[in-house]
Formats: structure tokens, C-alpha cells, sequence
């Protein structure tokens, strides 16, 4: 089980400071087990054949699941502090195939004193260094 | 190219949802899928400790709610191709078990965008889920890319 970390104030968040890089390698029955937990049971997200019958390459990831784990790259870098997420945008570049190893990445942008709020980048790199989902989020850390 | 719709439809809600109950196994199975580990979604004592006083559900458990059967007839088509380009999610409140979560949707913006690959016409279609007590917990904006 990793370890959570218990974020820090927001006086310690740097800009520039990273949020990983973790990889992870999303097996296609992660896939499906986020397919059949969120009700998306449909075959591109859950058969290679199916999946190409619609004329992608094999087995896709949700999008919803590329935006859960970039989410979780951020929660886990709050760890069990008052902090939270209060926004995550994701745009869907390339597809992201199961059974490779992705790597998630993320760093802070921007500090906003006023609203304690910490902005950052984050982004899932397949393991030929292509960026196939990127994303900013907002954190908002307690007064 | 200009993009022509009605602009009446900018706004207007059309879609409602029944509401969906929020379980502890919806948020167990959503949370082993996900490889969570954060006692805050995963461990109802530890959660009682945390600034939520009580587990609630990863931010991303958001975006697993349906939209209505009829949803992408209300979504305006441009052009040949549509697709999930991606989206903008605010979280406005945890969800916890218990809660029962409706989702009311409608056209936010429609723009036109100009990139290498040619002309895009990007739909954003805002869903706002809120829970029994009537209170906003997220808004989920979904983004449709149309290639003209």
C-alpha cells in the first residue's frame, strides 16, 4: 500500500515542485474492473475484437479513468490534509492503450495567495514519451 | 465558417435525472478499481478522523454518474465526426455514501476553434450534480470536439 503523504501547508507548496512521476502499468483487467465498477461495459473499454470492430486499434482506457488517475496524482499529493481538489480539466490527446506502463506527471504553476489556492500541470506519458492526456487542476488549501 | 444554432438553446436544463443512491460498495468497488489508497476514500475510521468527518468518495467518482438516456440527442452535431476531446470538472462538495445524486445538463458554449488539422467546432455541454439536500456537489463539463 503506498504511503500517503500528509501535505504540508500551503507556505511549503513551491512552484515548479513535482507531483511524481509514478508509474504505473494499467493491465486490461484494471480496465475492466473500471468498466464493470462504473457501468461503462461496452467492448471498447473491455475486448480487443469488439474494440476493433469500432475501428480503434485493441481495448481502450475510459477517458473517465485517464482523468481518476491524473485525480489521484493530485489527491495523493495532498495526502490527508484539510487541502482538496476543487477542479480538474483534462483534454484527450491520443488514446490510452491497457498493457502498457504509463507514467503520470504533474508540477505547480501557480500560487494564488488570496484564495490559497495552488494551481498545477498534469499529464500521462506513455512509455514512448508521448503526452496522451493533459490536464491543469486547482487545489485549495485550508486558511 | 460561421457556427450556426439556435441560441436559445445556450442554458436551458434538458435533462434531469432521476436520482442515483451513492452506496459504500459503489465507492469500494470505484476505489479498487482505481488503485486508491487514501484512507480518506478507503477506510470509514480513519475517514471519521479526517477534515470530512466521515468517508467520502475520490473526487473522480464525479464523472461516473450517467447522463440520461437521451443526452447526446440534446448534444448539437457539426460536421462529420464528433469526439470526447475531454473534460472540465469542479468539485464543489465530497460525495458520500448515502447521498443520492441527480444530474441536470445543458448546453454551456459553442465555439469555433482553428488549429493545424483544419476547423473544430467544440460543444461543452454542462452537467451540475447535485445531492438530496438540493446542494451543488460538482459540475462536470463535458467537451465535444466536431471536426467540420
Amino acid at each position: 500500500m503506498a504511503e500517503i503523504k500528509t501535505v504540508k501547508s500551503y507556505e511549503d507548496v513551491q512552484i515548479g515542485e513535482a507531483l511524481g512521476p509514478e508509474e504505473m502499468y494499467l493491465s486490461k483487467d484494471q480496465v475492466r474492473s473500471y468498466a464493470r465498477a462504473t457501468g461503462m461495459w461496452v467492448p471498447r473499454f473491455t475486448d480487443d475484437e469488439g474494440a476493433r470492430k469500432e475501428g480503434l486499434p485493441g481495448m481502450i482506457t475510459p477517458g473517465n479513468m485517464s482523468l481518476a488517475v491524473l485525480s489521484k496524482l493530485v489527491t495523493d499529493w495532498v495526502g490527508t490534509s484539510g487541502a482538496r481538489m476543487i477542479r480538474l480539466g483534462t483534454t484527450y490527446r491520443q488514446p490510452v492503450l491497457p498493457d502498457h506502463t504509463i507514467t503520470l506527471h504533474g508540477f505547480v504553476t501557480h500560487k494564488n495567495d488570496d484564495d490559497r489556492t495552488a494551481e498545477m500541470d498534469v499529464w500521462i506519458e506513455s512509455d514512448e514519451n508521448e503526452r496522451l492526456v493533459i490536464g491543469t487542476a486547482t487545489v485549495q488549501f485550508p486558511k | 465558417m460561421a457556427v450556426n444554432y439556435d441560441p436559445a438553446l445556450i442554458g436551458r436544463v434538458f435533462e434531469t435525472t432521476d436520482p442515483v443512491p451513492v452506496t459504500a460498495e459503489m465507492i469500494a468497488k470505484f476505489t479498487e478499481a482505481i488503485g486508491e489508497t487514501n484512507p480518506l476514500h478507503t477506510d470509514p475510521e480513519a475517514a471519521r478522523r479526517g477534515p470530512y468527518g466521515s468517508l467520502t468518495a475520490p473526487p473522480s467518482f464525479a464523472v461516473t454518474f450517467r447522463n440520461g438516456q437521451h443526452f447526446f440527442q440534446h448534444v448539437p452535431r457539426f460536421g462529420k465526426q464528433g469526439f470526447d476531446a475531454g473534460k472540465d470538472v469542479e468539485f464543489v462538495a465530497p460525495i458520500h455514501p448515502g447521498d443520492s445524486i441527480t444530474l441536470s445538463s445543458h448546453v454551456k458554449e459553442i465555439y469555433e476553434k482553428t488549429g493545424r488539422t483544419g476547423s473544430m467546432v467544440f460543444v461543452i455541454v454542462r452537467s451540475t450534480l447535485k445531492n438530496q439536500n438540493g446542494e451543488v456537489v460538482a459540475h462536470v463539463d463535458h467537451r465535444f470536439m466536431n471536426r467540420t
